[in-house]
Parts: C-alpha cells; structure tokens; sequence
C-alpha cells in the first residue's frame, strides 16, 4: 500500500511520521520550502509517547504539475477548508483510479467538494483526533491525542458494503505504527459528533474570545454553552445523526467545565490575524439548522462574529 | 458660583479649562501627582477650537477651597465609589452634584448618598482624549455639556449660573429641561454601539459585513428601545430614527470607546452600560438575548483580564 500526504503539519505530519516509522511506505507531498526542511532533517517529532526522528520520502509539485511515486492507493488530505480547492489542484494528479482520498477536514462542506471533483466513490469519511502543532524549525510538537477515525461513508453503490481493500490496509498500518483508533463502521456519525463538538466549543471560544473556563466566569457563560450544544445536537439529529446520550453528556461536561483551559484553535487563529473556517465549522451548521427550521440563536452570533473577524481582517483593520 | 471638578482628566479638564478660561471660579480635585504636574506645566489643552495653557487652582481634599455651588462629576461609572468618597467632603448644604457619566445606575446611587434634591441630571459630549503627559486633545468638533432637573421642573439657581457660565465659555449645550429623556437617548445609543461592537469585535461598519449584522444590530436597538419605554422614556420616531441611522452606516469605521478599551486590556463599564440595561429589562419583564450574549462577552473579558491574559 502506497500513500501520499499532503502537507506536514502537525495532524498529517504526526500520522505519516508514525506509519514511516514502522516501516509503511509513506511519501509527503511538500512544498518546496518545506521540502527542503524535512528532506533535510527527516520529520522531527516530539511526543509524550516518545521522541523520534523519521527521514520518509518527500516530493514536491513537477513541472506540468506532475507527480513522482505514483499511483497511490491512499491519500490522505489534512488542510484547512479554506485551502481546499488549492490541496485538491495539488493531489490531482496523484489521484488514480484505484486511488483513496481520506480527508482530515473539519466539518462537512468539503465532502461535496471532493466528490464533485474526484467522485464519491474516491471519498472516504475521515477525521483525526491529533493534538499538536508545528515548532519554530518545522519540529511536530505532539501533545496528546493522537487517534484517527476513517471508513466508508456508504450511500450509491457503496451502501452497506465492506469497506475496501485500501481503507483495511491503512487500518492494519495504523495499529501497527502506535495510531489509535483506525477504520470505523460509523465514521458518519463520528464525523457528525466532532463537529457537534468543534462547533459549539469554536463557536464560542470566538464569540466570547476566552477558553472554556473564561467563559464559564460570564453568568450566563454555561447557559450559553449549553444552549448552543444543544442547537449543534438538534442539527446532527435532523440530518441523521443523533448524538448518543452519552456522547451529548460527555461534551456538555467538557463544555461546561468550571475553570476549563480547553479552547478552539479558532481562537488563536484570531488572535493572530489569522485565516479562520467560519463557513466550514459554524456557517454551514447554521445553515443546514436555517434548513431544518431549528432555531439556532447561538450559532447566529457565533457567525456573526466570525463574519465581522474577517470583514475587519479584509480591510486591514486589526491590530 | 464656585465650580468643584473631580479630576482634571480628559472630560473634566477641558469643561473646566474652558470654564475658567471664559473668567468662572473654578477649582480642580485632583490627586498629589496630577496636582504637581499641573502647578507645574498648567492646565495644557490641544483644541480644534483653540489651544490654551492656564494656571489653575487645584485641591487634594474636597474639604479644602469651598463651599462649591456645584461639583461636577465626570468619573468612569467603575470608579464611582471612589468619586463619591473624594467629592463628600465638598457637597454641603448647597450643593449641586452635576454627574456627567453614561447610563443611569449611578444616579440611584449618588441619591442614596447625597439626597435626590442635590442631585440633578447631566451628560457630556466632548471628542476628547488624555495623553500619558497629561495634555488634553480635543480632536473632534463638538464640545457639549448638558444638565437639568430631573423632574424637568424650573432649574435651581445654580443650574442657572452653570448655563450662563457654560454658554460664555464656548461649550455648547447647557440648560435641558428634557435631561432624563437625553441620557436615555444617549444610554440607548452607547448600549447598543457597545453592546454590538464589543460582542462582534469590529466597527459599526465591519458588523454590517456580517450577513445577520444589521439584523442584530437592529434587534439590540429594539431591546434598549424597549427598556426605555417601560422606564417611561421611549425616544420616539424621531429619537429611533437617528438612533438607528447613526449605527448603520456602511463602511463605518466608527467604534466604541468600549472595544477600544477592549482591545488595550484596560477596564470597561460593562455592568454599567450593558448589565444595568439587562437588569432593568429583568424587572421589566423584557427579553433581551442580544444584550446577553454582549454581556457575556464581556464578563469573559474581564475574567480574562483579572486572571492575566
């Protein structure tokens, strides 16, 4: 089993790091400049589950935009949604018939995307539970979780299937490379439980610009946080996908943790003047609650705000 | 007439800079530091109407330099308790209290403290800025200080002093027999231009952007719009329509001085402007979501801001 990653940041980076190290055949699909870094270096990861360095085979973008290596039975595609229809003109040419696309993404809006770009068939559901970012000299800092989810997302002929050959090899790699998690028979309704979770806690952090527990100082702070998990559930409930009892309490506890330092990497990316995935991770929560007819008041201001963020960031007005 | 100014701030030092400069008796209740830079350097005022550098008569304690005929109070609404213990020692038997700060709560408790009949209504609308050398800029056009009964009954004969000494000074405004319908009108403006701002962290303009912006920004209106009217204060048609018009100006950078404060981590009247307006909406029996989620956000700031971050 061949596979491609785009990018080497710290989700992508980790999991392909991970998989070279236990002996996969691995190739990263870089930029130039951080072609050079990591051909140079290998990929330098720090982690509490152990230190290690991984030289792993690095290409870049050819003339005509060609690609060396392949064909690939596997690419796996963390970027940002904003940078998506870049990351797809990049993988293209990787992407055979026989070829597997495992998106990293946050939210849902990327599936349509990919599908109309790929075909479903190509799309697999994934999601990545990896804490950790980038250090000063492209070292992966690796600071806990480190659990991925892929499968088939069913519908047309692939509904009810076994998952195929591609995804069941990439699960086999993973638990032999020290990745949690790997293939799962429901990664619909988990892709649907991370963005419950990421657009209540980004919603908010944002809005209320704090971490969890700063919120929870506000009187009406846990009110809030309740109110728009609730809106999150009821989304993912009409579309299909109810959260489980357990899973819904597990997140309002999470949520509403007095004195919690959880926040939303939106916020840093704000507070950096940053890009931020305002339509990837509250918009297009809030649009398909406009389209169930769930009131949805919360993520309303959460994107709002959002909207405001990045119409000041567009003119040029923040500090 | 004898004219006590708590503090010769950005408010304070330019009403009182041009009272005394127009020939009114006027008198500075300042701290040791502020009081030494001015017997040094003077009272420094960078206008667009007119610099001027002046001599003026300070004091340390308000026992000291009266009875005043007025003391004017021109405090942020989170440094009242402080303002009322340094004024106390000058408010006497005939002295008239003229606070110049936004919302209402601190009238409830400058009565509680002095007697509702020394008490009377006032706001202020003056562009103007202290530097960390104590100079003050003004850099707007408009300079105006209003005042009157609450009971919009015939002014006192202090009131009435003030107006002629106000009008002399080139400060415009001065005697307003509708003072409590103003501070509503400005109460309403400055909650909403706040409360949006603040909650959005952009201009009037940057939220219009947003594709519920003006929505919201209308909607909070309508909530302060509301507590106004059961406080028996509704501004009207009128009084709404420029409300309204002033926060919905396209490509407005205009913002509150609230997001600026904000944005320098320095402290912001969030109880007074936006908690005060929610309470009384409470009693009132008046829904108001938006100015909620304002006022959260706001308190997050300040948990943020005591713990360090």
């Amino acid at each position: 089993m061949k596979v491609l990653i785009l990018g080497a940041g710290a989700v992508g980076g980790y999991w392909g790091a991970r998989l070279a190290q236990a002996g996969f055949d691995v190739t990263f699909l870089l930029r130039e400049k951080r072609a050079e870094t990591v051909r140079r270096n290998g990929l330098v990861v720090k982690s509490p589950k152990g230190d290690f360095t991984v030289p792993v085979k690095v290409i870049t973008k050819g003339p005509h935009g060609k690609l060396e290596g392949g064909p690939y039975d596997v690419v796996i595609l963390a970027c940002k949604g904003y940078d998506l229809p870049s990351a797809m003109d990049s993988i293209a040419p990787a992407v055979g018939a026989h070829t597997t696309i495992v998106p990293i993404l946050n939210g849902h809006m990327h599936f349509a995307t990919l599908d109309a770009r790929f075909g479903k068939e190509k799309v697999a559901g994934g999601l990545a539970r990896i804490s950790g970012m980038l250090g000063p000299n492209g070292e992966i800092l690796h600071s806990g979780a480190s659990g991925v989810s892929f499968g088939e997302r069913g519908g047309g002929e692939r509904d009810g299937s076994a998952p195929r050959q591609a995804l069941v090899e990439l699960d086999a790699a993973c638990r032999k490379s020290g990745i949690d998690g790997g293939l799962n028979a429901n990664i619909n309704q988990d892709l649907w439980d991370k963005w419950v979770m990421l657009g209540s806690i980004a919603s908010m952090c944002a809005a209320m610009r704090g971490t969890v527990g700063d919120i929870m100082e506000a009187e009406e702070g846990a009110a809030i946080m309740g109110e728009i998990l609730d809106e999150c559930c009821n989304v993912a409930a009409a579309e299909g996908y109810r959260i489980s009892d357990k899973v819904a309490s597990g997140l309002r506890a999470g949520l509403t943790q007095k004195g919690g330092k959880a926040v939303a990497s939106i916020l840093g990316d704000i507070e950096k003047g940053g890009a931020v995935e305002a339509r990837q991770i509250v918009g297009d929560m809030l649009a398909r609650a406009r389209r169930h007819g769930i009131a949805a008041p919360n993520l309303r201001f959460a994107y709002a705000h959002l909207q405001t963020y990045e119409a000041r960031r567009a003119r040029g007005g923040l500090k | 007439m004898k004219i006590l100014i708590l503090g010769a701030g950005a408010i304070g030092g330019y009403v009182g800079g041009r009272l005394q400069q127009s020939g009114a008796d006027v008198t500075f209740l300042v701290r040791p530091a502020r009081q030494q830079a001015l017997q040094r350097d003077g009272l420094v005022i960078k206008s667009t109407k007119g610099d001027i550098t002046q001599k003026v008569k300070t004091v340390q304690k308000g026992d000291e330099g009266g009875p005043y005929d007025i003391v004017l109070l021109t405090s942020k609404a989170y440094d009242l308790d402080s303002a009322i213990a340094a004024i106390a020692p000058a408010v006497g038997p005939q002295t008239t209290v003229v606070p110049l700060l936004n919302g209402m709560r601190h009238l409830d408790v400058l009565d509680a403290r002095f007697g509702k009949d020394k008490v009377v209504g006032g706001l202020a609308r003056v562009g103007v800025a202290m530097s960390t050398d104590g100079v003050i800029h003004h850099t707007s056009p408009f300079a105006a200080v209003s005042f009157g009964e609450r009971d919009g009954g015939q002014p006192r004969r202090a009131l009435s002093e003030l107006d002629a000494a106000i009008k002399k000074s080139g400060i415009d405004g001065g005697l307003n027999p509708n003072i409590v319908q103003d501070l509503w009108d400005k109460w309403i403006m400055l909650c909403s231009l706040a409360a949006t701002n603040c909650l959005m962290r952009g201009s009037s303009g940057d939220i219009l952007e947003a594709g519920e912006g003006q929505a919201i920004v209308m909607e909070t209106v309508d909530e302060c719009q509301k507590v106004a009217a059961a406080a028996g204060h509704d501004p009207g048609e009128k009084g709404m329509k420029t409300i309204r018009s002033f926060l919905t100006v396209k490509g407005s950078k205009f913002t509150a001085s609230m997001l600026h404060d904000l944005e320098k981590g320095s402290m912001v009247e969030a109880d007074h402007i936006v908690g005060d307006m929610i309470a009384r909406a409470k009693k009132a029996g008046i829904a108001t979501p938006n100015l909620r989620l304002a006022y959260a956000h706001l308190q997050v700031y300040l948990a943020r801001r005591a713990r360090g971050a």
